[in-house]
């Protein structure tokens, strides 16, 4: 019965998934002499993985999102002219035909809330907020000048995740996990975890869109299993569980042998991973296996709450020395359309630490050469102060798509640059733009992939993450 | 129709068949639309196509005569075309396609084009494009197999393959498939083997027809259609707030049930509304295009959104219907279909002038038990006078209670007639807007319908004649109305209260001047969103962020009221500008201005309007039912009577509400909606003014067209259009088999692959259509054929040759949908309720899955029978979908999905394995099966069949006893407890055992598979 095991393979290849690596599955194949045939049978696939169309730096990211949008004007990008300025209106010149999404345009200018002073070899120029930062600065890459199409939170979110502002396209761990597979063993390609408050882009920012449906990230749960159904139903115990998938196993195969029909085997294959990932997950989120100094660095405490952006960003490092692709860490708490100064005070203290010690973690064990590191918002902060009587709010700041900052640090990245410029009032940019698109292609890049080849055809279409208009990477940030 | 199917020698399609039928080079004449315009599609239409913008140096390819005229072709001379010249050439800056894009022809491709060029360069429309025609039966090797016409098609295909179909599955494996297919659950072990036994040559037609009649049919194929509506249950974007559009659903489901013709189906719900006298069904019906998502997040741009939401409507139409990808038409004229720019904006100016209200579903018993009600109210309140306190002092009691009554009420009476102000209602000479449309009502109300923004103002202008003088206050009145959200008065429909508004400022010129305005009262005052006040006196701050609204008495009336700080005492023109400025959109939806001749100042009051009225005139002049109007009222507010009104308010408290759907409605003539062309689809950049029209490629010249909704839906499944029957009956063929004829269901475009069996497609696409559009019947045909009935089992050859069964030779496999898994285990383990309709259900799942939603909604499993509910009915929000079904490739309902993914993954083993809610249905199972006095035996098998249908082997039986030992032993010894695992108290380790068994089996693959 060769040739059955042959297709069998081959679909299985084609078919099975959680990411359970394709590039994975040909390295563990590569000692047996099956390789070749994996690259058949990913070549003879529409779902197969591509090999990267130049060598990338980067074979892994994690994505630090910070959704709400934290204010680049208290934090990356200083203006001494808006505190000149202050409770003026900003010149109507600069704001023609702007649309806001609360604020009036003839809103008056708030200086920063904050000091800024020059920090590292880099000298680089950030927010006294975040002292954390600061000192890793010489490792990472600030882009000053990056600006978006949308003006709402939900809208801007999923455009950064999914390079659509419409829900139903495949989000960018999706398409890396499509085009680059997984070097997870026992765990998904794409994970999600969340901190802080609620997601305004919801699960639609990790959704395989028209891309095969097992690209899709997998949410790490923030109560009960961290992914859905890991754990046995109670009174089952390992050895019943094991027990209860030999007889599974049994009869699909006896029905294979009379069928013939290759789902049956990557069903098969399947509950052999899942069982596999049950006893890899427990393994996973024990955090007992750092040291204090480690936990410490992170200010990490799993039985802290209020230490979950810490607690997931160890977590994010933990899956990527698992081999996970694409880490999602969202953390919410960024809207300040009221009291900015206090709610980035709140949100710096939240965050600061744990960015930096992720930086600093994953360059001690030399994997920050080749993990890419991505902080940012889904859009700005308007220069205008907002206020508003029937929302009781008062010295906020406005959404604000022209202009906003974001860093990277590792994946071949350039250490210690600061790139892009916007005006003194910091509304618009005026040196080296950066679409959002812009920034996926060079997220891409730093992968090894052109952004104009990841496609995927749909609806007579060939879609792709940076959507129809050009986009480049940003070579100059690259090293 | 000449077959295009050329004999393909095995050897060439091993590792996969090739259905685009590479023509050998001995084929006799080329194919423009076989071998020829999928190269120009693929390698030449997106420089050399329709799309004028992105055309390169003047050539279009899709054009014959243009291509002709260019020199690009010289029919009938491959060495005179500059098109063989271009492409044969070494030179890397002349060579086309250009080597730079990797997508240069192949020797063999290049001889193809030479051969056609030499035999004329004929063209041919596309092959979905060319009018239905039924095609002739062709003749087949063995005329002893087809069991219906269609059948001959795949047999004279097989013939041609050197292949033979499969035998017929047998008893078991039939009766599970086509249950599965007609209604979605598996036939019980009784139910089967009556069908197995039954020795009726009919039988299986017989048991064909039973399911086609049974209610269950209609919830299966429902699930089919809302994965092409994008149904769901909540808003979507950030706030994903619930909606009310079940109806809808119901409407789907029963419409299938009563096997609906399809072009009826089809006109109802893109057009129900439009049609005369339409029915509350046919307005239901027009929630098809209501599933669009709505952001309700603050601070957007509702007609952002609402651009956004028709550019899904077109794209929806185009993939459901017509089997176009016209959404790529939205930022520039197709590259590869014959569909313009200007093409898709007319095509969305079909849909784009509807209004989208909720309507407000008054079934005859609800308003019947309404009336009752408030038959009982007026009752109650007949009686109030006989409660009222009696007077003290001496005498009968009825008396005294009658006298105190009157005293009372008459106190009231003078001093509510002493403050009643004589407000006269202005009418308005002029009325302007922003944008909504304003109209003036019958009552001197002003009405605004039309889209709305987040900042409108309303101009109205009114001439004061001097009977009219001196004017001293205004007074607006806010105004329910039941076609407005929640009932008015505001506009507001998302982020905010429906219902709500918020009046930011309140302005009055006199022939042209300013006019001050002073001392503001209202009735009522709050805000929905925010901390806000809601004193009457912000509308004249001038400050936009302040103002009046009056949340949570949404469909109530309520008023405010301003003075003049110098009274008009001169005839001229009275100009009150209302401005209505919030994060959403919030204007007023029905309001009145009342004008006001008073000595000082005058205050807004509690009391109706009307009354108010009836007060100001002497009480000779009231008529009965007047003075009783003002008895009422008293009745209503004496505080004496405040503990008797209570079982009064109470019941008006519990008056049933009635349910409501999203649906659509024509705008009126004198308000069209105006659909621009929109620069590279942005909704920022509109552009010229399109006219409604179908794309030009498919209209009639000989006839104007559609030029509105119903006559779109009326085109769309007319014989003028030969997309939609093929495309209908295409995903049916999908549903059955796993894979339409054309593999892509949501592409009949050009650079779609062709159909595998064209002529059956067509044969099954004229049949519809001759069936009167009975689904039911081309589900019959489909069902009953000998391709349909054939054993699944793939030969080593076949699975060689075909390894995705395209060629049909053997019979349909696969994993059923993620909603038919869930089903199947309810039926499996007794526990399905076969109740339909109505509100979404919650079966359970665990917490954390809607904890990741945007508002945390909290998943409270429903309670009783509604636990077990067809999954149809499972409540369906968009952010945190079911994870029992999403795990199984179910959609979200953010797009239409004419075809879902079918992935087998370790998250899908996970979810059967450990999900509590399967582990329930397992309990449930074990306990089901083992009936008063079976055999270990008979319960192994009874478990076993309620799950896979067929009788189990003895090997698997025997597999079965031992591991169901194993653990018992287990249990018994103690090391697993039977009462967790059983979910009950004292339970027994032989219980627990089966638990665990049927739990096992629950997971095999055959148990989620349609056979």
């Amino acid at each position: 019965m060769h040739w059955l095991q042959e297709q069998t393979r081959r679909h299985f290849f084609r078919n099975c998934g959680v990411g359970i690596g394709k590039i994975a599955l040909a390295s563990l194949l590569a000692e047996s002499g099956m390789a070749n045939e994996v690259a058949q049978a990913d070549n003879a696939s529409p779902f197969a993985p591509k090999s990267t169309h130049f060598p990338g730096k980067a074979k892994r990211v994690i994505y630090l999102f910070m959704a709400g949008a934290p204010s680049q004007l208290e934090l990356f990008d200083y203006k001494p002219k808006l505190a000149e300025m202050e409770g003026k209106p900003i010149p109507p010149s600069v704001i023609a035909g702007q649309r806001y999404a609360f604020i009036q345009p003839d809103a008056a200018v708030l200086g920063p809330r904050f000091k800024f002073a020059k920090h590292g070899q880099c000298g680089a120029e950030i927010s006294e907020m975040l002292p954390g930062l600061s000192k890793v600065v010489d490792d990472i890459t600030i882009l000053r000048s990056v600006h978006t199409d949308h003006f709402n939170h939900s809208p801007a979110q999923l455009f950064c995740n999914t390079g659509n502002g419409v829900p139903g396209r495949p989000s960018m761990g999706s398409w890396l996990s499509y085009g680059l597979g997984s070097e997870a063993h026992d765990l998904p390609s794409f994970v999600v975890l969340k901190s802080g408050g609620s997601l305004s882009g919801g699960a639609a920012m990790w959704n395989a869109g028209f891309l095969p449906s097992v690209h899709q990230g997998v949410p790490f749960r923030g109560q009960g299993d961290p992914i859905l159904h890991v754990s046995n139903p109670p009174g089952f115990d390992t050895k019943a569980q094991r027990e209860s998938l030999d007889l599974i196993r049994q009869l699909n195969q006896q029905r294979f042998d009379a069928l013939g029909d290759p789902e049956i085997r990557t069903r098969m294959e399947a509950y052999e991973m899942a069982f596999r990932m049950q006893s890899r997950a427990p393994e996973l989120m024990e955090f007992s296996q750092e040291t204090q100094e480690t936990m410490d660095l992170y200010g990490a405490n799993p039985s802290d709450p209020k230490q979950a952006f810490a607690n997931n960003c160890l977590l994010a490092r933990r899956l990527a020395e698992r081999g996970v692709r694409f880490v999602q860490v969202y953390h919410a708490g960024w809207d300040h359309h009221s009291n900015v100064e206090g709610g980035i005070r709140a949100q710096a203290k939240e965050t600061d630490q744990a960015c930096a010690a992720l930086v600093e973690d994953l360059r001690r064990r030399g994997m920050l050469d080749d993990t890419l590191i991505v902080w940012g918002g889904e859009f700005g902060r308007t220069p205008m102060v907002e206020s508003s009587a029937a929302l009781g709010r008062s010295q906020g700041r406005d959404h604000h798509p022209q202009a906003f900052t974001m860093w990277f640090a590792g994946g071949g990245m350039k250490p210690g640059l600061t790139y892009g410029k916007t005006d003194e009032l910091g509304f618009n940019v005026v040196e080296n733009k950066a679409h959002v698109h812009d920034v996926q292609a060079t997220i891409l890049h730093a992968l090894g992939i052109d952004h104009t080849k990841l496609i995927f055809r749909h609806r007579g279409l060939n879609f792709k993450l940076t959507g129809v208009e050009e986009h480049h990477p940003i070579l100059d940030l690259l090293s | 129709m000449r077959p295009v199917w050329k004999a393909l020698s095995l050897l060439a399609v091993l590792g996969g068949i090739h259905l685009l039928a590479r023509p050998g080079l001995a084929e006799d004449t080329v194919d423009f639309n076989r071998d020829i315009r999928p190269i120009f599609a693929s390698k030449c239409f997106a420089c050399h196509g329709p799309d004028e913008e992105h055309r390169e140096a003047d050539l279009r390819l899709d054009d014959r005569e243009a291509a002709i005229d260019y020199g690009a072709l010289v029919p009938g001379s491959a060495t005179e075309s500059l098109l063989m010249e271009r492409i044969l050439t070494d030179d890397h800056d002349l060579q086309m396609p250009p080597p730079h894009t990797n997508d240069t022809l192949t020797a063999e491709q290049k001889k193809l084009f030479q051969k056609w060029i030499e035999e004329g360069a004929p063209y041919a429309k596309h092959w979905a494009f060319v009018p239905v025609t039924k095609p002739e039966l062709p003749p087949v090797s063995n005329e002893a197999w087809p069991k219906r016409p269609l059948d001959r098609f795949v047999l004279a295909r097989l013939d041609k393959e050197g292949l033979a179909p499969s035998a017929e599955a047998d008893r078991y494996a039939l009766v599970r498939r086509v249950y599965l297919d007609l209604i979605g659950l598996p036939p019980t072990p009784a139910e089967a083997d009556a069908f197995v036994n039954d020795q009726d040559p009919q039988a299986y037609e017989k048991l064909v027809d039973r399911l086609l009649a049974s209610p269950r049919y209609g919830e299966r194929w429902a699930r089919e259609w809302l994965d092409l509506a994008r149904y769901s249950d909540t808003n979507g974007y950030e706030k994903d707030r619930e909606r009310s559009i079940w109806p809808y659903r119901d409407w789907v489901i029963q419409a299938i049930n009563d096997d609906m013709p399809f072009d009826q189906f089809t006109i109802e719900q893109l057009a129900g509304d439009m049609l005369p006298d339409a029915t509350q069904q046919q307005m239901i019906a027009t929630g098809f295009h209501r599933n669009t998502m709505l952001n309700e997040e603050g601070g957007i741009d509702p007609l952002e959104y609402r651009y956004y939401a028709m550019v899904d409507r077109v794209a929806t139409t185009g993939t459901v219907w017509l089997g176009l990808t016209i959404g790529c038409a939205q930022c520039h004229t197709h590259k590869y279909d014959p569909i313009t720019h200007t093409d898709y904006f007319a095509f969305m100016a079909l849909l784009n002038n509807a209004d989208e209200p909720s309507l407000l579903l008054k079934t005859p018993e609800d308003i019947k038990r309404r009336e009752a009600m408030l038959a009982k109210i007026a009752e109650l309140e007949s009686q109030l006078p006989g409660q009222f306190p009696p007077a003290d002092g001496e005498g009968e009691l009825l008396q005294r209670r009658e006298a105190n009554f009157q005293a009372k009420k008459a106190e009231w009476l003078a001093d509510a007639r002493q403050q009643a102000v004589d407000w006269q209602t202005l009418r308005p000479s002029a009325l302007e807007s922003n944008l909504p449309k304003l109209e003036t009502l019958e009552d001197g109300s002003i009405f605004s319908s039309g889209d709305i923004t987040k900042r409108d103002v309303f101009t109205l202008t009114y001439s004061i004649d001097p009977a009219q003088l001196p004017l001293t206050a205004l007074r607006l009145e806010v105004m329910p109305d039941d076609r407005l959200p929640a009932g008015g008065p505001g506009r507001a429909y998302y982020e905010g209260r429906q219902g709500d508004f918020f009046l930011s400022e309140f302005a009055t010129k006199f022939n042209g001047q300013p006019v001050k305005l002073t001392d503001a009262s209202h009735s009522y005052g709050k805000i929905g969103i925010g901390s806000g006040s809601a004193d009457a006196a912000n509308v004249l701050d001038g400050n936009g962020s302040t103002g009046w609204s009056t949340a949570e008495q949404e469909g109530k009336s309520n008023q405010l009221v301003l003075n003049f700080d110098q009274p008009i005492t001169s005839a001229g023109e009275l100009t009150i500008e209302l401005l209505f400025e919030r994060h959403f959109a919030a204007s007023l939806g029905r309001f009145r201005i009342s004008a006001a001749s008073a000595d000082g100042n005058v205050q807004a009051k509690q009391l109706p309007v009307e009354v108010e009225a009836l007060l100001t005139r002497t009480s000779g002049d009231l008529s009965p039912e007047e003075a009783s109007q003002i008895e009422r009222y008293y009745l209503a507010v004496a505080p004496e009577l405040a503990e008797a009104r209570k079982p009064i308010d109470a019941l008006r408290k519990s008056m049933p509400r009635y349910s409501t759907t999203l649906v659509m409605q024509e705008r009126p003539e004198d308000n069209p909606r105006p659909t621009h062309r929109h620069h590279r689809g942005e909704y920022l950049s509109p552009k010229e003014l399109v006219q409604p029209n179908v794309p030009q490629f498919l209209a009639d010249e000989s006839s104007p067209g559609p030029a509105n909704r119903l006559e779109l839906a009326q085109w769309l499944v007319s014989r003028d259009n030969p997309l939609t029957s093929r495309v209908v009956a295409n995903r049916a063929w999908q549903a059955f088999f796993g894979r339409g004829l054309v593999e892509s269901a949501g592409d009949f475009g050009t650079q779609s692959e062709p159909p595998s069996h064209p002529q059956l497609l067509d044969h099954l696409a004229s049949s519809l259509i001759e069936n009167g559009w009975s689904m039911k019947s081309l589900h019959r045909e489909i069902v009953l054929s000998a391709t349909y009935r054939q054993d699944p089992v793939a030969s080593p050859e076949l699975q060689a040759i075909d390894s995705q069964n395209r060629l049909l030779a053997r019979g349909p496999r696969f994993r059923v949908d993620a909603e038919m898994v869930r089903d199947m285990m309810l039926k499996a383990s007794g526990q399905l309720s076969d109740k339909m309709f109505g509100h979404g259900v919650f079966p359970p799942q665990p917490d954390s899955v809607t904890a990741l939603a945007y508002d945390r909604m909290k998943w409270n499993p429903s309670p009783g029978e509604d636990r077990f509910r067809r999954s149809i009915y499972t409540f369906s929000k968009r952010t945190a979908p079911f994870a029992a079904f999403t795990v199984f490739d179910a959609p979200s309902g953010e797009v239409c999905i004419a075809k879902r993914d079918r992935s087998n993954t370790p998250l899908q083993a996970l979810t059967l394995l450990n999900d509590a809610m399967y582990l329930e249905l397992a309990q449930a199972l074990a306990s089901a099966a083992k009936t008063e006095g079976a055999t270990n035996e008979t319960i192994a098998e009874n478990i076993f069949r309620r799950l896979l249908t067929r009788p189990p082997e003895s090997g698997e039986v025997k597999a079965v006893l031992q591991y169901w030992n194993e653990q018992l032993q287990r249990l018994q010894s103690g090391e697993l407890d039977p009462a967790t695992i059983v979910g009950k108290q004292n339970s027994s380790a032989d219980d627990a055992a089966w638990v665990m068994v049927a739990r096992a089996l629950m997971n095999l693959d055959e148990s989620i598979t349609k056979p």
